[in-house]
C-alpha cells in the first residue's frame, strides 16, 4: 500500500506536467489534437523511449551508459546495410543481427565495468568513441536502405487503425515495468543500486547482473537504432548522438535517481513526451528553433525541480511558513 | 558510486606516491609519442611543430581547468561546449575588430560564462539536482542564447590584439597563448594545492558530508567551482576567436567529451577528491599529440575515434588496477 502510494507520488508530477502542456497546446492550436499529429508524436518519441528505458535500467544499478548513442548509430547502420530484398531469410536476419550486435557491444561495456571495476562513465565514454569509429568504417556518410515492407510495418498502423509505434511504446514499457518489478534480475538491479555490498552479501550475483544490465541497455539501444532505420528507410552514422544526453534527461525526469536504486520505467513516456511536445507546439506556433533550446531548457528545469527530493523538502518548508504566516494573519484578524 | 561499498576499494590512486608515478608515466608516454612522431615523419620535433601542438593543447588545457576543479568536487560539467561557442561568438560580436573593445568584451564574456556556470552550480548545491543533467540543461539554454543573439549567423571579427594573443609570438619567439596557458596552469596548481579554498575542494570531493560537518561551506564552494568552469570555458572560446579570427557556431561541440577525457587521462578520479591539474596538463598534451600523429599517418576520422577510445580504456585500466 505504502509502496504504491510512493510510486504514485513519484510518477504523478510528470504526467500532470504533460497533461498541462498538452491542454495548453490544444487551446493555442486546435490542430494539435488531430489524430495525425498524435501518431506523428508517437513515432517521434519511440526511439527516445527505448533509449530512455535502456538508460533507466543502467542508472538503477548506479551506473550510466554514455555509449547508447554509438550503439544506436552502429545498429542503425548495420540494419540499413543488411540485404533488403524481401525474402524470409533476409527479414529474419534483419530482426536478428542488430539486436545481437547491440547486446554483444553492451556486454563488452559490462565486462569492463563489472569484472575490471572501472567507472561506468569513463568506460562507456571510451567505448562510445570506439563504436562510433566502427560505425564510420561501415558507413562514413548517410546511406543504405531498408526493406520497404519491414519499414512500413514498423512505422505503419495495425489493421489500418492502431499505430505500430504506440504498440511498441506500450508493450516495451509494460515489459520493462514487469521485468523490474517481477523478475529476480529486475529486483536485483534496485538492490545493487541501493548498496552493492549488501546486495553481494545477500547472495545476489552482482557481477553477472551488472554485465547483463549493460547487455540489456545495448539491446534496447539496438531496437531504437532499428526503429530509426525503418523510419527513415536509410541510416546515418551519427544519428545516435543526441540520444546520449536526452536519454539520461528523460530517465531523470521520469523519476529515476542518478545515484541508483530508485526509479522505474513508468514515467518514461511522460518524460519523452515533455521533450517532444514542446518542440511540436513551438513548431506549430511557428517559433524559430533558436527559442526552442531555451524553452526546452526551462521546461526541463521545471520538471527536474519538481522531481528533485530536495525541492519537495524546500517546498514543504515554504508551505509551512506560508501557512504559519496566514494563520498568524487570521489570528490577528480574529483579534480585531 | 559513493554509496557503493566496492567502489571505495576500487580507487587505487589514494596516496601521493602513486599519483606522482602516474604523472611520471604520462610524461613518459608523451616523450614516446614525440619519438614515434619523429620516426614517422621528419620534422615532428621541429620547434614550430611543437609550438603548434602546444597551442592546440592550450585551448583544451584551459577549458579543462574548470573541468578538473568540478570533477575534483565529484561533479561534472557538460555545459563547457556550448559555453565555448558562446564565448567565441559573443567576443567576436562585442569586439567587432576593434582593439579598444577587447578588454571589456573579454571581461564581459568571462563574467557571462561565470553567471551561467553559477546558475548550474546553484541547482547542484541548493536543490541537489544531479550535475550531469543540470549542466546539460544549462548547455541547452546557453545554445539558445547564443543562437538568438547571433541570429544563427555569427558576425564580427577578432581585434588585432586578440589575434596577437591567439596566434602571435612574444618578441617573435614564444607563442603568447602558451604563455597564457602556463600562467593559468601555475595559478590553478597554486590554488588547488596551497589555498584553503583549494584544499576544501578536495575535501568535498573525498567526503562531502564530513566536509559539511566540519564547517566547510560546501554549498557555496560547489557553486563557485561551476562558476570557475563557466568562466574558463568562455575564456577558451574567446581565445579561440583570436586563433580563428571569426566566430563559428559549432566550435565547442567536441570539447564536452574531450575535456572530460583529458581530465580522466590526467588521472583525476571521476568520483572526486583525487588528482590535480598537473595530470590534466599532461592529458591535454597527450590527447593533441595523438591526434597529430594520427593525422600524419593519414588515419580517417573512424580510426581516430577508435584510437581515442582505446587509449582512454587502456589508461584507466592501468590507473584503476588492483
Amino acid at each position: 500500500m505504502k509502496e504504491s502510494q510512493q510510486k504514485i507520488r513519484l510518477y504523478f508530477p510528470i504526467y500532470i506536467v504533460v497533461i498541462i502542456i498538452y491542454v495548453i497546446a490544444g487551446i493555442i492550436e486546435p490542430r494539435f489534437f488531430t489524430w495525425n499529429n498524435n501518431v506523428n508524436l508517437f513515432t517521434r518519441i519511440t526511439p527516445l523511449i527505448l533509449a530512455g528505458m535502456a538508460q533507466t535500467f543502467v542508472i538503477l544499478t548506479g551506473g550510466i551508459d554514455l555509449s547508447i548513442g554509438s550503439i544506436i548509430g552502429l545498429t542503425n547502420v548495420i540494419a540499413a546495410s543488411l540485404p533488403y530484398i524481401n525474402t524470409p531469410l533476409n527479414i529474419i536476419l534483419w530482426f536478428l543481427i542488430p539486436p545481437i550486435v547491440g547486446f554483444g557491444v553492451g556486454v563488452i561495456n559490462g565486462y569492463f565495468i563489472s569484472k575490471k571495476e572501472l567507472p561506468p562513465l569513463i568506460v562507456t565514454l571510451a567505448t562510445s568513441a570506439i563504436w562510433l569509429g566502427v560505425t564510420l568504417y561501415i558507413m562514413p556518410i548517410p546511406g543504405g536502405t531498408v526493406s520497404l515492407s519491414v519499414a512500413l510495418t514498423i512505422t505503419g498502423r495495425l489493421f489500418n487503425v492502431i499505430p505500430v509505434p504506440l504498440l511498441i511504446i506500450i508493450s516495451s514499457v509494460l515489459i520493462g515495468h514487469s521485468v523490474l518489478g517481477k523478475t529476480e534480475f529486475g529486483r536485483s538491479l534496485y538492490a545493487i543500486g541501493g548498496n552493492e555490498l549488501i546486495a553481494y552479501e545477500s547472495g545476489i550475483p552482482c557481477e553477472k547482473y551488472k554485465i547483463l544490465v549493460y547487455g540489456v541497455s545495448g539491446l534496447l539501444g539496438s531496437f531504437a537504432g532499428m526503429f530509426l532505420s525503418g523510419w527513415m528507410f536509410s541510416a546515418d552514422p551519427i544519428i545516435g548522438e543526441p540520444y546520449v544526453l536526452n536519454s539520461i534527461a528523460v530517465a531523470v525526469i521520469a523519476g529515476t535517481a542518478l545515484s541508483g536504486g530508485k526509479g522505474g520505467v513508468v514515467g518514461i513516456i511522460g518524460g519523452a513526451y515533455i521533450f517532444y511536445l514542446l518542440n511540436n507546439i513551438l513548431n506549430l506556433l511557428g517559433i524559430t528553433a533558436f527559442y526552442q533550446y531555451i524553452a526546452k531548457g526551462l521546461v526541463l528545469i521545471i520538471a527536474l525541480v519538481i522531481s528533485s527530493p530536495d525541492a519537495s523538502k524546500i517546498l514543504q518548508n515554504f508551505k509551512n511558513k506560508v501557512l504559519y504566516s496566514k494563520n498568524k494573519e487570521l489570528g490577528e484578524i480574529g483579534r480585531d | 558510486m559513493n554509496k557503493n561499498g566496492k567502489s571505495i576499494n576500487q580507487i587505487k590512486l589514494s596516496d601521493m606516491a602513486s599519483q606522482n608515478k602516474l604523472i611520471f608515466l604520462l610524461f613518459f608516454l608523451i616523450l614516446i609519442l614525440f619519438i614515434i612522431g619523429e620516426t614517422l615523419s621528419k620534422g615532428f620535433l621541429a620547434r614550430d611543430h611543437i609550438y603548434a601542438i602546444l597551442r592546440t593543447a592550450s585551448f583544451l588545457g584551459i577549458v579543462s581547468i574548470g573541468q578538473t576543479i568540478v570533477i575534483l568536487t565529484g561533479g561534472i560539467d557538460l555545459s563547457v561546449g556550448p559555453l565555448i561557442t558562446m564565448g567565441n561568438v559573443f567576443s567576436c560580436m562585442l569586439i567587432n575588430g576593434l582593439d579598444s573593445n577587447t578588454a571589456w568584451a573579454v571581461l564581459a564574456v568571462i563574467l557571462l560564462g561565470m553567471i551561467f556556470g553559477s546558475f548550474s552550480g546553484l541547482f547542484v548545491s541548493y536543490l541537489g539536482i544531479s550535475p550531469l543533467v543540470i549542466t546539460l540543461v544549462t548547455g541547452s539554454l546557453v545554445t539558445g542564447v547564443t543562437l538568438i543573439f547571433s541570429h544563427g549567423a555569427p558576425k564580427g571579427l577578432a581585434s588585432p590584439l586578440l589575434r596577437f594573443i591567439g596566434v602571435g609570438r612574444l618578441f617573435n619567439i614564444f607563442p603568447v597563448i602558451i604563455i597564457i596557458w602556463i600562467i593559468l596552469s601555475f595559478l590553478t596548481i597554486l590554488f588547488l594545492n596551497f589555498s584553503v579554498l583549494g584544499r576544501k575542494i578536495y575535501y568535498i570531493g573525498a567526503n562531502e558530508k564530513a566536509a559539511f560537518m566540519s564547517g566547510v561551506k560546501t554549498k557555496f564552494i560547489k557553486t563557485f567551482v561551476y562558476a570557475i568552469s563557466g568562466g574558463a570555458a568562455a575564456l577558451t572560446g574567446t581565445l579561440m576567436a583570436g586563433y580563428t579570427q571569426t566566430a563559428f557556431l559549432g566550435i565547442g561541440n567536441e570539447y564536452i567529451m574531450w575535456s572530460i577525457a583529458t581530465v580522466v587521462i590526467g588521472g583525476t578520479s571521476i568520483t572526486g577528491g583525487k588528482g590535480g591539474y598537473i595530470g590534466t596538463i599532461a592529458g591535454a598534451i597527450l590527447f593533441i599529440l595523438l591526434e597529430s600523429i594520427l593525422t600524419i599517418v593519414n588515419i580517417p576520422e573512424a580510426g581516430r575515434q577508435i584510437a581515442n577510445g582505446a587509449i582512454i580504456l587502456i589508461l584507466i585500466n592501468i590507473y584503476y588496477k588492483q
